[in-house]
């Protein structure tokens, strides 16, 4: 009980600490502000949207009006509904894979930076390999063989994202299981796994976690172009599947520019909320770039 | 460590990661569900005959393991096995010829021109770092990162081809023309041209930017740029003979990763534009289930991964003996 205790207030330190420097930086705030207005967008849904997003509601291809303030789809549904609820999908979809890759690609450093030898030596030959395949071709290959659907698109993506923090969290692991910290640990006892559980992974984790999210931006950008060529679910409509309808209907060809810019600006906006907050936790959490 | 064993130890490791990589290719597309010889042989837009001589050549009676032999035995004579889509054209000419072409100009260009704005971008506001010029270029770039590429096609396309009806909608080449001379044609090509590469440019210049940026960043902090200004030399000269030179290295290897895409292309932008390369092959594979192509375009790319890498790793140790003896 006690232990927890102690560690609980080092976990409130060391937050505070943190927001301490993070609140300094305009950028890292508006993109935290950017995300968790998705974030409240994705809960509120249901209570916000005007019309029913999967009904057609009126004739279809309107343009904006005042009854439907961005128009509607080949089917007459509102798209200003359709987009709110999208929301909650490519949102989930991100944040679901790409933290599925980061604790794939985490692990996969640990154990290689800590163990080293041939472990380190076969993951990171895999790891190298796979960093440098150009990534949507890649996933394109995984979902033909997997089939469409959400849950295979977060598949897809994961299994071909990991390579990058895999990368991060090595060479981390390597660093610092060279420190003193490690070696009193293990001089009073320690086990590997412990010293792996106890030392090493709290200290790896800041650096993931911002690390992290540009892997939320990758996700987000992957999801739609997957269900923009049409690997989505058409019953869950996500905004890279409005966009594939968009294009399937022709809507550039005919000029419904409300069909075609929206979608792509809430797309644009939500991956810009997460590179933002990357950015700054960057110039926060790395000294030598704030000295700079 | 000299340099010849540090070239041939470099060219052991890639060749085994290729080996990897291989076997890989060999399984992923024989774990999938359902009959595995469906994803080489069976296939009904294959005539019986060309599916029945696939059955003999690539031993799909056998047990796995004479299947894989056989692969191999088959991979290295360049034989890839028979387009589905194609109606039993060889992968290899699938791949190779037209196609990769139409890629190798678009992204080779389109990479040449992000890579000459994007660093000189990235040295001016490395110069000027905290300004809000540099501001200004940083959020751009983060905004171009942001923007799906595809969708940013459709931009252009709404804008510039339906509106003001500058390029072209889609396609390499009008189709149904005929042309001239080689000009008409060549102008026709590079009109449309436009669309992809501007898309193409914009999604690359942010990264290339950044990079650079930070590269000179990093070098700015070294003692020899301090001595450098104590020297008195002229902003210009510290800027692109000290400054710049050294920040280019780290670029090495970014060519390298983007030599990657002159052969998988760019399926995004590709496929909006329906630009007749290798990256639209790789979508129309698999809405089409290819999956001989798709085998093919896999080894194509890992051998061009590991190519480029190669080089750019005999290329690093040839400009910074540090590498070779660290």
């Amino acid at each position: 009980m006690k232990g927890l205790k102690l560690r609980l207030r080092v976990l409130r330190r060391r937050v505070s600490n943190f927001w301490r420097i993070y609140r300094t930086s305009k950028l890292g705030l508006a993109g935290l502000a950017i995300i968790l207005g998705y974030v409240a967008l994705a809960v509120m849904a249901p209570y916000i949207t005007p019309y029913d997003p999967f009904e057609s509601v009126a004739l279809p291809f309107e343009e904006p009006s005042p009854q439907h303030p961005l128009g509607t789809d080949h089917l007459g549904r509102d798209l200003l509904s359709e987009l709110i609820y999208g929301t909650r999908v490519s949102l989930m979809i991100g944040l679901t894979a790409s933290f599925i890759s980061v604790m794939i690609g985490t692990t996969v450093g640990l154990i290689a930076g800590f163990f080293g030898g041939k472990v380190d030596t076969v993951l990171m030959r895999l790891t190298d390999t796979f960093i440098q395949m150009p990534q949507l071709p890649l996933m394109l290959i995984f979902v033909s063989i997997l089939g469409k659907g959400i849950l295979n698109i977060v598949l897809a993506i994961s299994v071909v994202a990991w390579t990058a923090s895999a990368r991060i969290a090595r060479s981390l692991t390597l660093s610092l299981k060279e420190r003193p910290f490690v070696e009193a640990a293990r001089a009073v006892g320690a086990g590997s796994f412990q010293i792996l559980w106890r030392h090493i992974v709290p200290n790896v984790f800041p650096v993931i976690f911002a690390y992290a999210n540009i892997a939320v931006v990758d996700a987000i950008l992957s999801e739609s172009f997957l269900s923009f060529i049409g690997f989505g679910d058409p019953r869950t409509p996500s905004w890279g599947m409005i966009l594939y309808f968009a294009s399937r209907s022709g809507a550039m060809s005919n000029g419904f520019w409300w069909f075609v810019i929206p979608p792509g600006l809430m797309i644009m906006t939500l991956a810009l909320g997460f590179a933002i907050t990357n950015y700054s936790l960057d110039q926060v959490l790395n000294p030598r770039l704030r000295r700079r | 460590m000299g340099f010849k064993e540090y070239v041939a130890r470099r060219l052991l490791s890639s060749l085994v990661t290729f080996f990897l990589i291989i076997v890989l290719n060999f399984f992923i597309f024989r774990i999938m569900p359902g009959d595995p010889t469906r994803t080489i042989a069976r296939d009904a837009r294959l005539l019986p005959e060309q599916r029945e001589l696939l059955k003999k050549r690539f031993g799909l009676d056998r047990p796995l393991w004479d299947q894989f032999i056989l692969y191999l035995v088959n991979l290295f004579r360049g034989d890839l096995g028979l387009s589905f889509q194609y109606r039993g054209t060889p992968v290899v000419e699938v791949i190779l010829g037209r196609r990769m072409l139409n890629t190798f100009l678009l992204m080779g260009s389109s990479i040449a021109v992000a890579l000459v704005i994007g660093m000189t971008l990235g040295t001016i506001a490395a110069w000027k770092r905290g300004s809000k010029a540099d501001i200004a270029a940083i959020i751009f770039s983060l905004v171009t990162y942001s923007i799906p590429t595809f969708w940013m096609g459709m931009l252009l396309i709404l804008v510039f081809g339906y509106y003001l009806d500058w390029i072209p909608i889609s396609g390499t080449i009008t189709t149904g023309v005929e042309y001239q001379t080689f000009w008409e044609y060549a102008a026709d090509y590079l009109h449309h041209m436009v669309g992809p590469m501007v898309t193409l440019v914009i999604s690359f210049i942010g990264y290339h930017f950044l990079l650079m940026r930070n590269s000179l960043l990093d070098v700015f902090t070294e003692d020899y740029m301090l001595t450098a200004i104590a020297k008195g030399l002229s902003t210009r000269t510290i800027l692109f003979k000290h400054a710049m030179r050294n920040a280019l290295l780290p670029m090495i290897s970014v060519m390298a990763l983007e030599v990657v895409y002159l052969f998988s292309g760019a399926t995004a932008t590709e496929t909006v534009f329906t630009w007749q390369g290798l990256g639209l092959l790789i979508y129309e594979s698999v809405v089409k289930q290819d999956y001989p192509v798709l085998q093919g375009i896999f080894i194509f790319m890992a051998l061009a991964v590991l190519t480029a890498n190669f080089v750019a790793d005999v290329v690093y140790a040839l400009v910074d003996p540090r590498i070779r003896y660290g």
